[in-house]
């Protein structure tokens, strides 16, 4: 029954099997904040610091808990009580609780490293561990999908001759006119919640993860299909990604709150925004690239001024999650659209409401191209609309379960909406007819048939 | 006034959740006593066939042992269990496990003794997935995820909402599957959802650990997700009945203290199957007993509980007794009185508890006037009652008491708290008419069914019935079905507004069915002041929220109600309430007596009426309902039986053998009086009365009819309840520093103390002697006279004083002396005194021109004087005349100051015996403070 569970054997994101070469120093961030994230975050991190330990930044392990004693101290295994209690004897107080103990060799470098001073390596020793251990290699992606994942991204490159869906521990890549599989990109994260292309086409921003583990954004060399960067390493999924009108800025949200903004190509963090006390869900920027807005989990959208991070305004009309925004075309005003089942156009000046629209089910990202802005809902529909006057336009029916992901491509006018059931469909936006239906999932119709 | 009323229900729900979140109980939590198996007679096997029909069925197995004695013990752990074909059917433990398809005997060996049982297996061949409702949210039910506390709270927890026990489960397959992208589930790599992983806290889980992966729940959740999170089909089967096997009534005698419980769900096909593993136990009473994960029940001490079993929707219980020899126990045959102390002493005896003596009479006297009638009897009362010599003059005692006023005014009272009777709720003539009401129908002793039916289909004008009050107290349709079921069927039902009771089998369609007797009343203010007419529509129905569904009148044990188109269907409420053989209304009233005599219910608290809140002594409730149905509803026949019971005329004191007992009645159980018998009491003890705003000034704090008409500060204090819900627990019994503030020096008692007219100035203006104050004050307030040693006591107290006024004026002697030396001191040394000290008296003295001055002291005098004319003089321009006045003006003073100073300290010397007043006072505030006077007992 797990053949394919056996394939890709233990899928976690960090690759904690290899071990630090003998004769090289032991690393903090490469050999022991994997093993520390794995084993004993969840005890010993910010939702549960049991014995007052934490271990979620150099500093905090290496600070006194309950104890008395600091989880580490340079040349002493004696008093480093992280060391005393891994390789304790006593099965009631070695850690980690209820569970097995560390294999020999992990104990073993451990050791090493505090006989070796328990240095630092990394340059901030207050940041999460989870920002400073390096960016995984991801396992394989199944040969053939045993169960097809939820489309939760797609988009079209910028010809139009493909179309990019996010997998398992990969991108999928298909030719819109007929639904035939392109080619895969490897080396991403489990699931993909976002994507975002670069305005001239080069660079694919990916935002994935492993829920409750592991979020990263992912930015591909798209004629390559490799990682050109990793960024912005949190604790839980990127929920949305979104490259600047001018290509110079990547900002991306998560399920830490935080909104981050990228210098692009460098990569280097220009902001980090908190506002939100949860969930980011979504991100767009205004035309001119100087406000950003955002909704959350925490039921309201927000408009930043993207250089200084500034608050400019909070919509909080939803009185849900906030799952898509766009700005208007002429920027004044906001769409944002989420569990309430509705649209809400609003005003950056004073957040106040002046239209919205509703649908059957809970909506999606937004998407706005040109004149026309896109939803997707549970309801099953897809539809366009008159961006200006959110007047409908078209509704594009077909999928069999919720749609969760829309992208228009204007050259060709075609609308694409991945579904629930990993299901995509491919729609001529001039006249709404279906061009071409499939899983995004290779093997999946094989294997299910 | 709102903000309590949340905290109460906030506090009732607070207890529920904290029942809910307590983690799973593993067999190895506890020490297990080895089995005895002995010699049974013969062993018998659950189930008796069984039927393996799926790959992933199971069965537990339960042997139970019956030995020549009679007793019986559960023998499943020391069984031996064995296959005839382990190709057919293997065991782990006393679990059978499907192999292949085929049959083949399961035999068991215990004790020399064998059984043999056929089993089929079948269906092996063919794949069975894991279903959505039977597997996967009992499973999560089983953990605890949906729990109230947890993610089945209303908001749920960490952006993760459940439904609570798994009540509704559209809204669980929403969130499960369905929710963030599916973000839960990994059907590609099932082991590392966020389902399993977060209770497993491979990733942290604010929840903390609650989920291993040996739990059979994992396998479960975990299958489920690896065959692609599949909802039920619409043909799947369903369940219909929950069997637990043993049913109620095994006892168990150490050393067998364990029972392994087997769990069948029943499917509408009639097929069976063992779902053990995944119900959730919970037992009535923990000291009692426990039960494991795996549906071990194990007992701790002697006693009853109730093992609650809960699968899905589906709620059962099974009832064990628990008993052991206790060492030097013989049973002594105590006398009954009647039915009530036959069915006390069965329970007793089982549980090997022996009952304590009857009381005294002085105990009795005291007992029973402050059960029936609220207030201590009187000097005279005791004494007449202690001299009479008649055997059965406490049954004739009992027969009076409940024939005075007071004891349907006292009453009254009790049924005031659950009607909510207050001025707010039914205005200042409405609570008048509507206590009068009450009261009138307890002093003509109108049967209990038709008092119910009378409230219930009141009508009309509230002035003119005052019944139609209570539609005026429950104020629209849910409160109508949560008052109506919490005081006349004992279940609170609130929760079930929202969804299914999460411990009891009240559904959220229960509750909306209950509503459809009561939305069509209408309410309607009349032109007169505090009139509401009462009436009803004759159309109108209830929707059920969740489901959208028009409800049917639904009644309890009968089902919908099919023909409902009446002109009143509370009428339909009211025959079906009413009728004798209701399973609810005769005993929750009966309870309710039972509480009002002993302080306890034999279900506790009395309207919590539930499978998880068993009566301790279902037979002695059995059979007090059936008395009161078979005397026509009459509430006086009840309490006179109780009342007339040797258990009711228990001591308070316990002996050694059951000194354990708290729930049993083996013993009378002191409670603190309440708040308003507590008041009278002091006023009757003070003979000082209190005066209640405009009210009657005969009126008694037990006879008030609605708390809100006079606020009274020491009622509040000692748990007066404000009548905001129709729940007894508003009437708090939890003692508070407040009360002791109010005992050890309280405005009430003080004034009550110092009344120039109390009960002991009385006796002094008529002068009686110490002795005799003495005990007519014991008699008051504790009905019996002082022991010796308490009058000893009390009299060298008294005496006591004396002594002290001895020293207290020896004391002031020495005082005065000191003062009158300090004036000579001030005369002999005053010009540098004064100078120093009274600087600015003199300058103020000599602005004000005094001209005369007496002289003492001259020569010093002088002195001073040329001083201050030297250093004064010039600056203020004052004349040496004017300083000498002003001088002997401020010497006066002090010296003038001093004398009354001690005319005063003179004043307070006391005579001899002067102090016996103060000594009474003392006397009367102590007996105030006994446990004695502060306890019904």
């Amino acid at each position: 029954m797990y053949r394919i569970s056996s394939l890709l054997a233990f899928s976690l994101s960090f690759s904690i099997a290899f071990s630090a070469i003998a004769d090289e120093p032991v690393s903090f961030r490469k050999d022991l904040a994997p093993i520390l994230l794995d084993k004993c975050l969840a005890c010993h991190g910010p939702k549960k610091a049991e014995g007052g330990l934490r271990v979620d930044s150099f500093e905090r392990v290496t600070k006194e808990g309950d104890s008395g004693s600091p989880g580490f101290v340079a040349n002493d295994l004696e008093t480093s009580e992280v060391f005393r209690r891994i390789s304790s004897a006593d099965e009631s107080e070695r850690m980690p609780a209820e569970s097995d103990a560390l294999p020999a060799d992990q104990i073993a470098l451990f050791k090493r490293w505090i006989e070796e001073g328990a240095k630092f390596d990394g340059d901030n020793p207050a940041a999460d561990l989870i920002t400073i251990v390096p960016a995984p290699v991801h396992p394989e992606p199944p040969a053939a999908y045993r169960y097809a994942m939820p489309i939760a991204a797609v988009v079209f490159s910028h010809d139009g001759k493909e179309l990019i869906a996010g997998g398992y521990h990969e991108l999928t890549v298909w030719n819109p006119a007929d639904g035939t599989l392109i080619r895969r990109i490897k080396n991403v994260g489990q699931r993909t919640r976002a994507l975002s292309l670069s305005p001239d086409g080069t660079l694919l921003a990916v935002g994935c993860g492993a829920p409750g583990r592991l979020g990263e954004t992912r930015v591909f060399d798209m004629a390559k299909g490799e990682v050109v960067k990793v960024l912005g390493t949190t604790s839980d999924e990127v929920l949305d990604v979104a490259f600047s009108p001018q290509g110079d800025r990547l900002a991306v949200g998560a399920a830490d709150g935080t909104i981050r903004v990228f210098e692009i190509p460098s990569g280097s963090e220009q902001l980090s925004i908190t506002s939100h006390s949860d969930w980011v869900m979504a991100l767009a920027w205004n035309a001119d690239g100087t406000k950003l807005a955002s909704g959350s989990r925490d039921k309201t959208a927000k408009v930043f001024d993207s250089k200084t991070g500034e608050l400019l305004v909070t919509y909080s009309g939803h009185g849900e999650a906030v799952k898509g925004v766009a700005f208007h075309p002429e920027n004044n005003d906001v769409f944002s659209a989420g569990t309430d089942k509705k649209i809400h156009r609003w005003k950056i000046s004073d957040a106040a409401k002046t239209a919205e629209v509703a649908f059957g089910g809970e909506v999606f990202k937004l998407s706005l191209s040109g004149e026309f802005l896109f939803a997707s809902s549970a309801d099953k529909s897809v539809r366009q609309f008159e961006a200006n006057t959110q007047k409908q336009l078209r509704s594009f029916a077909g999928q069999q379960d919720w749609a969760i992901s829309v992208a228009y491509h204007a050259e060709t006018k075609r609308v694409a909406s991945g579904g629930f059931d990993g299901n995509v469909r491919i729609w001529n936006a001039e006249d709404g007819a279906e061009i071409a239906s499939f899983f995004a999932a290779p093997g999946y119709e094989t294997v299910a048939k | 006034m709102k903000m309590a009323l949340q905290g109460i229900r906030t506090g009732a729900f607070a207890v529920v959740a904290w029942a809910a979140i307590g983690g799973l109980t593993r067999a190895d939590d506890f020490t297990l006593e080895p089995i005895q198996v002995g010699a049974p007679q013969r062993i018998e096997v659950f189930p008796p066939a069984v039927t393996l029909a799926g790959v992933r069925e199971q069965m537990q197995m339960v042997v139970t042992g019956y030995y020549a004695d009679g007793s019986v013990q559960d023998l499943t752990r020391a069984a031996e269990f064995a296959s005839t074909n382990a190709e057919v059917f293997t065991l782990d433990g006393s679990v059978a496990l499907p192999k292949a398809d085929g049959s083949a005997d399961l035999n068991v060996t215990v004790g020399g003794t064998e059984a043999s049982i056929p089993v089929q297996v079948a269906n092996q061949a063919a794949p069975q997935g894991v279903s959505f409702e039977y597997g996967t949210l009992a499973a999560l039910s089983k953990q605890g995820c949906n729990a109230g506390a947890c993610h089945g709270s209303p908001s749920g927890k960490g952006g993760f909402r459940l439904s609570l026990r798994a009540f509704d489960p559209e809204l669980d397959k929403l969130t499960l599957i369905h929710e963030d992208f599916g973000r839960r589930t990994n059907s590609l790599e099932p082991a590392e959802s966020l389902l399993l992983l977060k209770p497993l806290m491979k990733v942290p889980h604010g929840g903390g650990l609650k989920l291993h992966a040996r739990d059979p729940a994992y396998e479960v959740i975990r299958d489920w997700i690896a065959e692609g999170c599949q909802l039920d089909p619409p043909e799947q089967l369903r369940v219909v009945k929950l069997q637990v096997y043993p049913p109620s009534g095994r006892l168990l005698k150490r050393p067998a203290h364990t029972q392994q419980l087997a769990i069948l769900a029943h499917y509408s096909d009639g097929s069976v199957r063992d779902v053990t593993e995944l119900a959730v136990y919970t037992s009535s009473d923990e000291a009692v007993a426990s039960v494991t994960e795996g549906g071990l029940v194990v007992g701790k001490d002697r006693g009853e509980a109730a093992v609650i079993v809960r699968y899905k929707e589906f709620i059962e219980s099974s009832f064990v007794t628990f008993v052991r020899d206790i060492e030097g126990f013989a049973w002594n045959n105590p006398p009954t009185n009647n039915y009530i102390d036959e069915a006390v002493d069965a329970k007793l005896q089982q549980l090997k508890f022996l009952p304590s003596d009857v009381c005294t009479d002085e105990e009795f006297v005291r007992r029973v006037y402050l059960d029936v009638i609220g207030i201590l009897p009187t000097v005279e009362e005791v004494r007449t009652y202690s001299a009479d010599t008649a055997s059965d003059k406490r049954a004739k005692l009992i027969d009076q008491l409940l024939e005075r006023p007071e004891f349907a005014k006292f009453w009254t009272l009790k049924w005031g708290d659950l009607l909510r009777l207050t001025s707010k709720q039914v205005g200042g003539d409405g609570v008048y008419k509507y206590h009068r009401w009450v009261e009138r129908a307890i002093a003509a002793n109108m049967p209990y069914d038709q008092f119910a039916r009378e409230l219930l289909t009141a009508s009309g004008s509230s002035h003119l019935n005052p019944a139609a009050n209570f539609y005026r107290t429950a104020t629209d349709t849910n409160d109508c079905v949560e008052t109506i079921s919490q005081v006349f069927l004992g279940a609170r039902l609130q929760c079930a507004k929202c969804h299914n009771h999460p411990f009891e089998r009240w559904t959220q369609d229960n509750y909306y069915g209950m509503a459809a007797f009561f939305n069509r009343v209408q309410r309607q203010n009349t032109p007169k002041p505090d009139e509401t007419f009462i009436w009803v529509s004759n159309k109108g129905e209830v929707t059920q929220p969740r489901t959208g569904k028009q409800m049917k009148p639904w009644l309890p044990g009968d089902g919908d109600v099919e023909q409902a188109e009446v002109d009143d269907r509370r009428v339909l409420f009211a025959d079906w309430l009413t009728r004798p053989d209701n399973p609810f209304f005769a005993k929750i009233e009966a309870n309710r007596i039972w509480s009002h005599l002993f302080g306890r219910g034999i279900v506790d608290p009395p309207d919590d009426f539930r499978d998880s809140n068993p009566p301790s002594n279902a037979a002695l409730l059995e059979s007090l309902a059936a008395d009161f149905v078979k005397s026509g509803f009459d509430r006086k026949h009840v309490i006179r039986a109780i009342l007339n019971s040797r258990t009711y005329q228990s001591s308070f004191e316990p002996n050694d053998f059951n000194k354990d007992d708290a729930k049993y009645f083996s013993h009378y159980q002191p409670r603190l009086l309440s708040a308003e018998q507590l008041l009278d009491a002091i006023c009757d003890v003070t003979a000082v009365p209190e005066t209640f705003g405009s009210l009657p000034t005969t009126t008694r704090a037990t006879q008030l009819p609605a708390p809100d008409l006079v606020k009274h500060e020491f009622l509040k204090i000692f748990g007066q309840p404000e009548r905001q819900t129709v729940c007894q627990c508003e009437r708090s019994s939890e003692s508070n520093l407040g009360m002791a503030i109010q005992f050890f020096n309280g405005p009430l008692i003080y004034n009550k103390l110092r009344d120039g007219n109390n009960r002991f100035r009385q006796l002094l203006n008529q002068q009686k002697q110490d002795q005799e104050i003495i005990t007519e004050l014991h008699f008051a307030a504790v009905n019996r006279p002082p022991t010796e040693k308490e009058l000893a006591a009390t009299l060298n107290h008294i005496s006591s004083k004396d002594e002290q006024i001895a020293q207290h004026n020896a004391e002031t002697d020495t005082k005065v002396a000191a003062m009158n030396k300090a004036v000579a001191d001030i005369r002999k040394t005053f010009e540098v005194k004064l100078f120093d000290a009274k600087l600015q008296t003199i300058t103020e003295a000599i602005r004000v021109d005094a001209k005369t001055a007496l002289a003492t002291e001259e020569g010093k005098r002088d002195e001073v004087q040329k001083y201050l004319v030297a250093k004064l003089g010039a600056s203020l321009a004052v004349s040496a005349e004017e300083v000498t006045a002003a001088l002997d003006e401020a010497a006066q003073k002090i010296v003038a100051d001093t004398a009354t100073q001690i005319a005063e300290l003179e004043k307070l010397k006391q005579a001899p015996g002067s102090r016996r007043i103060e000594a009474l006072e003392d006397v009367c505030w102590a007996l105030l403070n006994t446990n004695e006077f502060l306890f019904q007992h």
